[in-house]
């Protein structure tokens, strides 16, 4: 995955190509640190999506090597995740970006009177 | 599928991944999947999943080894390359002048001076073949 800086300053959209899950967990960790267990119980709450646990593990890695969350110590086996202040403003800017995509295509589909 | 077999599958399929991510995730991964399976998850489901992900972990390079692989690769090519170009060095001037003789000869009329080869033997070494004079003639 490309991305243009680390700390997803304004105008740069570092989750674009970072897939669904990516962007699904920084959402469910927005609401507070949660270890992985948590976040697939609360993603499926929150969107309905079934997160696989490979699929989490490796989404999770790649946001934790690109400093958009960061892992607090260990509780018993399990490793709590918190998003960062860069993570949080990279998903503030991704979700200002799909609420505008959003937006052209409701006015589109009323202006089409589809 | 009882819990031993799942249990078994599960961590066969955990293996797969490098033991960087064993150490920091292997626990915890095998819980998470107790865990999902005692929800309802089919076991098959949870060990496609790691298996996927072990695939991807494996095939996905690490941003400190980009540049040492793509060195070892540079390396092991121009290894590749130097060893061809020795293997082919010695077979090329053979092959050359065991080809070139019947083309000129067919190439020329009757009659005109044949610009033939004419071998010279070189003492105490391979024997050498030089083209004689006329070889640039349209025969």
């Amino acid at each position: 995955m490309i991305v243009g800086r680390r700390d997803g300053r304004a105008g740069q959209d570092v989750l674009r190509r970072a897939g669904e899950a990516s962007v699904l967990i920084l959402i469910s960790l927005a609401g507070g640190p949660r270890h992985g267990y948590a976040l697939i119980q609360d993603i499926r709450e929150l969107a309905g999506v079934e997160l696989g646990p490979g699929t989490l593990y490796g989404a999770l890695d790649r946001l934790e090597r690109l400093g958009l969350i960061e892992s607090l110590p260990a509780e018993d086996r399990r490793h709590p995740y918190r998003i960062t202040a860069p993570g949080a403003a990279a998903l503030r800017v991704h979700l200002d970006s799909l609420e505008r995509v959003s937006a052209a295509g409701r006015l589109r589909l009323r202006l089409g009177g589809i | 599928m009882d819990a031993p077999r799942t249990a078994r599958l599960v961590e066969t399929v955990l293996r797969c991944y490098p033991a960087r991510w064993r150490r920091r995730h292997g626990e915890e991964a095998a819980e998470l999947a107790a865990l999902l399976i005692r929800d309802g998850t089919p076991a098959s489901s949870i060990a496609w999943s790691y298996l996927a992900g072990a695939v991807r972990e494996r095939l996905t390079p690490r941003p400190g080894l980009r540049l040492g692989t793509v060195a070892c690769a540079l390396l092991a090519a121009a290894c590749l390359l130097g060893a061809s170009a020795g293997l082919l060095a010695p077979a090329a001037p053979a092959r050359a002048a065991s080809t070139s003789q019947p083309r000129g000869r067919a190439q020329c009329q009757r009659g005109s001076p044949e610009p033939g080869p004419s071998v010279i033997p070189a003492t105490g070494r391979a024997q050498v073949i030089i083209w004689e004079a006329g070889h640039d003639r349209s025969c």
